[in-house]
């Protein structure tokens, strides 16, 4: 039934998983993590217990029944893999009430898609979020469909910004997300995995050096979101005349880093737009 | 052709010599007013800054000739690419105790006034002659003094960036009339446009990257043209042009030091002959400029 406005507060929500795979499990690690929402509170769903040990290991409550999830929760999440959510909903669309907040986090699959295959009432939103919410350095987007409003966008984006940042975004910026940060990190990893390597040649242990690697790009990070310094800015701060990062940098230009980033973002965003077609 | 269009100094009050008087550049000067002479020694005489504008290889010899004529008052002032003040107070000591030096770099935009000139004075040279050529370069464009190790890298940069610019408004140019423009257009625009994107970057505070995303509108024309330009890696091949005309100049400078050039070769003060003389076609190491060597050593 419907619930009183006051139940609208984060510590007396009731979450639901509707799937409990990576990216469910990242973000509500995130919430439990920053306290917004107490274990006891969370239910998720999934066919197998293999993701669901985790979740109760966490103190969290746990079902196989799709629907259970949307019966006893206010605010539901859905993470479940792409191919499977139509069928998902169809088993669900019964029990989704005007009361229930629905956040789809399911690559490729749009606002229009989940007000077709839900009631015309329901409030959609429509979230990409990436891996590091696990460790409440996300980077989240989020659009809101057309019955969603100003409330339920305030209480996603309160509730999500303990698991990093997270910002409301026209739909259509939603593959670009993908492209730069979802799959963004992926990018990352790689990078800190060749600084590492260079390093090795150069004469460095191996596990120092990803060590290292990864402190570094986080500080450079943590610089460039507390300084707002435009980062070409930054990269001059470092490069000291006939020094050594000037040196680096050259070699990077040489092999146009740049434009493989770039073509990166846009292979990925690319892809993002076609699999959503499919 | 730049102080007089400035204003500092009246044409008459210029003194130039060359050997070849069929140069163009001759010509020009003359109808300019400038006083022109087939002998250095005048030129020297006449002179309170001189300016040695000669190729650098030819700079040893000019102050062998020129030396003795070298006074206390006058300032020497080198525009010779790696010609280092050392070398050219070591040549005029012979002659005069303290010379005084001032080693300059500067581009062809003095023309119109937009010159981009450093300069380093020498042991000699006090402020005020430092600040008498900042004066004077000053009024055709911009002047600033460095410590003479830069000036080979300003040499990269500023000394031979005109070319690159001419070179990019070439192909932006070749761009346009692809597009459809008319030639003529397309140069006028591409020079306005990088002409407009200089002055804009010289009057603002930002960084050139912020000024390059303030044109670059998301999902737009621009981005998808800067995406190939990093795809082509244009940012690696300026570096590239710096770097190879930096190190030039001191290989250049090298080669100098070691006065490969005959002096019958100077005598003949055919400027063309030296140049297709140059050891500046060897570049490998000084053992291999071997034109004017002793014939028995190996290349």
């Amino acid at each position: 039934g419907a619930w009183p406005r006051g139940a609208m507060e984060a510590s007396e929500l009731w979450v639901g998983f509707v799937g409990a795979g990576r990216m469910a499990g990242g973000l509500v690690r995130g919430l439990l993590q920053a306290g917004k929402v107490p274990a006891s509170n969370v239910l998720a769903s999934a066919p197998s217990n293999k993701n669901l040990d985790a979740w109760r290991e966490l103190g969290c409550r746990t079902t196989h029944c799709n629907l259970e999830v949307v019966q006893r929760s206010t605010l539901v999440f859905l993470a479940t893999k792409p191919h499977i959510l139509p069928g998902v909903l169809e088993e669900i669309r019964p029990a989704v009430g005007a009361h229930h907040i629905v956040v789809s986090l399911v690559a490729g699959v749009t606002i229009q898609t989940l007000q077709r295959l839900l009631p015309p009432w329901t409030k959609v939103l429509r979230i990409m979020p990436n891996l590091p919410c696990v460790v409440q350095a996300g980077a989240m987007v989020f659009s809101r469909g057309s019955n969603a409003g100003d409330e339920e966008a305030a209480l996603l984006q309160s509730l999500l910004s303990s698991c990093g940042l997270c910002e409301e975004v026209p739909e259509s910026y939603i593959d670009i997300h993908t492209g730069l940060s979802g799959s963004g990190v992926a990018y990352v990893y790689l990078f800190a995995e060749a600084l590492a390597e260079g390093a090795v040649k150069m004469g460095m242990p191996g596990a120092l050096a990803s060590r290292i690697a990864a402190q570094t790009l986080l500080g450079a990070a943590k610089m460039l979101l507390e300084t707002g310094e435009h980062p070409a800015k930054l990269r001059g701060d470092v490069c000291t005349p006939g020094g050594t990062t000037i040196y680096a940098l050259h070699q990077l230009e040489k092999g146009a880093l740049r434009a493989t980033v770039m073509d990166a973002v846009e292979a990925a965003t690319n892809r993002a737009c076609d699999m959503a077609k499919d | 052709r730049g102080f007089t269009a400035a204003g500092v100094l009246a044409a008459h009050k210029i003194t130039a010599s060359s050997p070849d008087t069929d140069l163009p550049t001759v010509s020009g000067l003359r109808k300019m007013g400038v006083n022109f002479t087939v002998s250095n020694k005048d030129t020297v005489k006449s002179s309170d800054v001189l300016f040695l504008a000669v190729k650098p290889p030819i700079i040893p010899f000019i102050l062998e000739e020129v030396g003795p004529d070298i006074e206390a008052r006058h300032i020497v002032v080198s525009c010779a690419a790696g010609v280092t003040i050392s070398s050219i107070e070591k040549k005029l000591s012979t002659f005069c105790p303290t010379p005084k030096v001032i080693r300059c770099m500067t581009n062809t935009p003095v023309i119109v006034r937009e010159g981009a000139t450093v300069y380093a004075t020498g042991t000699h040279a006090d402020v005020e002659d430092g600040k008498l050529l900042e004066q004077l370069m000053a009024s055709v464009g911009f002047c600033t003094e460095v410590e003479e190790d830069l000036i080979d890298a300003v040499t990269g940069l500023s000394g031979s960036g005109p070319a690159y610019a001419f070179t990019a408004l070439d192909a932006l140019a070749d761009g346009g009339v692809k597009m459809g423009l008319p030639r003529r257009l397309a140069v006028r625009l591409g020079a306005q446009a990088l002409l407009g994107a200089a002055k804009m970057l010289l009057e603002s505070e930002q960084h050139p990257g912020q000024l390059k995303d303030n044109v670059c509108s998301p999902g737009g024309a621009t981005i998808h043209a800067l995406h190939f330009l990093e795809s082509g890696g244009f940012r690696s091949l300026l570096i590239n042009a710096v770097e190879a005309s930096c190190i030039r100049t001191r290989e250049l400078q090298h080669l100098a030091d070691q006065e490969k050039i005959s002096p019958a070769a100077i005598k003949k003060t055919l400027l063309d002959k030296v140049k297709l003389e140059s050891p500046s076609l060897s570049v490998e190491s000084a053992s291999k400029v071997s034109l004017f060597t002793n014939k028995s050593k190996k290349n």
